[in-house]
């Protein structure tokens, strides 16, 4: 029997029978921003219903006509405005510096075995001091301005960063790394080239953890000691019993690490293209 | 035709690794030489330390004892100026088809607008064009493989040191692939180090086949394969195939293991 083996023709794989599952009505993309729409409303309603029939005390809980005309003043005045952007810059900035910090750090770690042998423990026993803790010194070091909540974010991202990018860099595959010494690569040509590309994901995905950390540490800065801010807003607001400008804050921050968590989502998706790249086209020999 | 040459002599080669009841001798005053153009097949039962012989070839491992001759010159090892390739194809997946054949050229440093030159002129030979910026996780095993052999290829290696390349593809891939590296051994002259244990591949693609004892490896016997084949398939298909094929089965005892 002779056999020749076509070289370079396609061969085309059967196409996968694929079962519809049954699907409601409301499972598409525009029915579920309905229902989810809808549930809100529902909260708010009840809410307000429970106000008004006395079953909720507004003065400990507030109101949602109370928190939505508070709204709209705070945003006519601007001062919602300016606070949230203030907020915002603090988290981002402790974000960003946090997290190029840490993950530089982390990386560097994986050039020298000893160094980051000696350095483990301190890291674990830093990181397993609650960072929040830190807030009343970092406020007697950095004043009650800006540099203080960008600190305490930084202290708060650097370390997730940090573990995080150690960990990707140890767990780098020795494979490709071997192969690039084969090669004739030196050191710095395997960190860069091997190492470093193969923690992004690692470093990355803490961007989703760390954004969060960054607000937590602008606010809680604010709670401590500042003029300005939606943690300051929240906290003054509250110890004057005025809980619709409690809930206009919370609400704000809740809006704000929403958007930012999908701002995150699309780096996260546009970075890494070849993580995206599907197995459904695959190319057959 | 030139004389045969002795290209790379290994002598007396000594490796032994730390393991749980004192050190194991993976290697044991190994000894043996290659031609220049040769095509050497390494078989021997699995785990007798055929890829330890590489990692020292390729500078990955420094052998406890022994010399290692290049050309005449005792050398350390011959990092940088092999071509390894094992079974995983070790693509990057971030990069492309293209960034992943540059990976060797741009370590060496070669001028970027040249190296990508080189490369696309080298995927096109091998029936890759249009591919150079799909990602592996796109390309099929075959594929990915023959890339990785485009990366070896490139770098213009003094000798290619193959770990089972094949191994993890079906059959028909493995035969394609097998007359892609034979047709490509003769297009750029290289020297060829196979370490397999598929005793098949050996003998179709081989000019030599070595056998290893197992651990610690040894030198056990080395055939001459006398098959003149233009390719691998054509190659089984020779008189002096099966013969080949039952000596070396019972250099393995593969026989007697059986009953």
């Amino acid at each position: 029997m002779t056999m020749t083996i076509q070289s370079s023709a396609p061969v085309r794989t059967a196409p996968k029978l694929r079962r519809k599952p049954k699907r409601s009505a409301f499972d598409t993309v525009l029915g579920r921003a309905v229902l989810q729409v809808l549930a809100i409303a529902v909260f708010f309603a009840l809410w307000e219903i429970g106000v008004r029939a006395g079953y909720v005390s507004a003065f400990l809980m507030g109101s949602p006509s109370g928190i939505f005309a508070m709204f709209y003043k705070l945003i006519l005045s601007g001062e919602l405005l300016s606070d949230s952007w203030y907020t915002l810059f603090e988290a981002i900035l402790g974000f960003i510096i946090g997290t190029i910090f840490g993950s530089l750090l982390g990386l560097a770690l994986w050039y020298s075995v000893f160094v980051a042998k000696l350095v483990e423990p301190f890291i674990v026993a830093i990181n397993s001091v609650p960072k929040i803790a830190l807030a009343p010194i970092v406020v007697l070091w950095f004043g009650t301005g800006l540099i203080s909540k960008v600190a305490l974010a930084v202290s708060l991202t650097a370390l997730v960063a940090l573990i995080a990018a150690y960990q990707a860099a140890k767990d780098a595959d020795v494979d490709l790394q071997s192969l690039m010494i084969s090669m004739g690569a030196d050191k710095h040509q395997i960190f860069f080239k091997a190492v470093v590309p193969s923690t992004l994901p690692s470093i990355i995905a803490t961007f989703r953890i760390n954004i969060g950390f960054g607000l937590v540490g602008a606010v809680v800065g604010e709670f401590i000691s500042s003029q300005r801010g939606l943690g300051h807003m929240i906290f003054t607001a509250s110890s004057l019993y005025d809980l619709d400008s409690v809930w206009v804050g919370l609400f704000t921050l809740m809006i704000m690490g929403f958007i930012l968590y999908y701002v995150i989502d699309i780096i996260e998706r546009t970075s890494l293209p070849w993580k995206q790249a599907t197995t459904s086209h695959q190319v057959q020999v | 035709m030139p004389p045969t040459q002795t290209q790379l002599t290994v002598q007396n080669i000594r490796k032994s690794f730390p393991g749980k009841g004192g050190d194991v001798n993976v290697l044991d005053d190994l000894s043996f030489s290659i031609n220049e153009r040769d095509f050497v097949s390494i078989i021997g039962p699995s785990g007798c330390g055929k890829t330890t012989i590489f990692n020292i070839i390729a500078g990955l491992l420094e052998p406890d004892d022994g010399t290692i001759t290049y050309r005449g010159q005792e050398i350390d090892s011959l990092r940088g100026r092999v071509g390894y390739m094992m079974q995983k194809d070790l693509l990057f997946p971030w990069r492309t088809v293209l960034g992943n054949v540059l990976l060797g050229l741009e370590t060496r440093g070669v001028d970027p607008k040249e190296a990508e030159a080189k490369a696309r002129e080298y995927l096109k030979q091998f029936g890759l064009a249009g591919f150079e910026n799909a990602y592996p996780k796109m390309l099929s095993g075959g594929m990915r493989q023959r890339v990785a052999l485009i990366r070896t290829l490139i770098m213009d290696p003094d000798i290619l040191l193959l770990d089972e390349p094949f191994s993890a593809l079906d059959y028909q891939t493995r035969l394609y692939l097998e007359g892609v590296l034979k047709d490509a051994v003769q297009t750029y002259n290289k020297t060829v180090i196979l370490v397999t244990h598929d005793i098949d591949e050996a003998v179709a693609l081989s000019k030599r086949v070595v056998v290893l004892s197992g651990r610690p490896a040894r030198v056990k016997v080395v055939h001459e394969i006398d098959i003149d084949a233009s390719s691998p398939v054509t190659a089984r298909n020779d008189a002096k195939f099966s013969t080949y094929f039952k000596t070396l089965c019972a250099e393995l005892d593969i026989q007697t293991e059986k009953t």
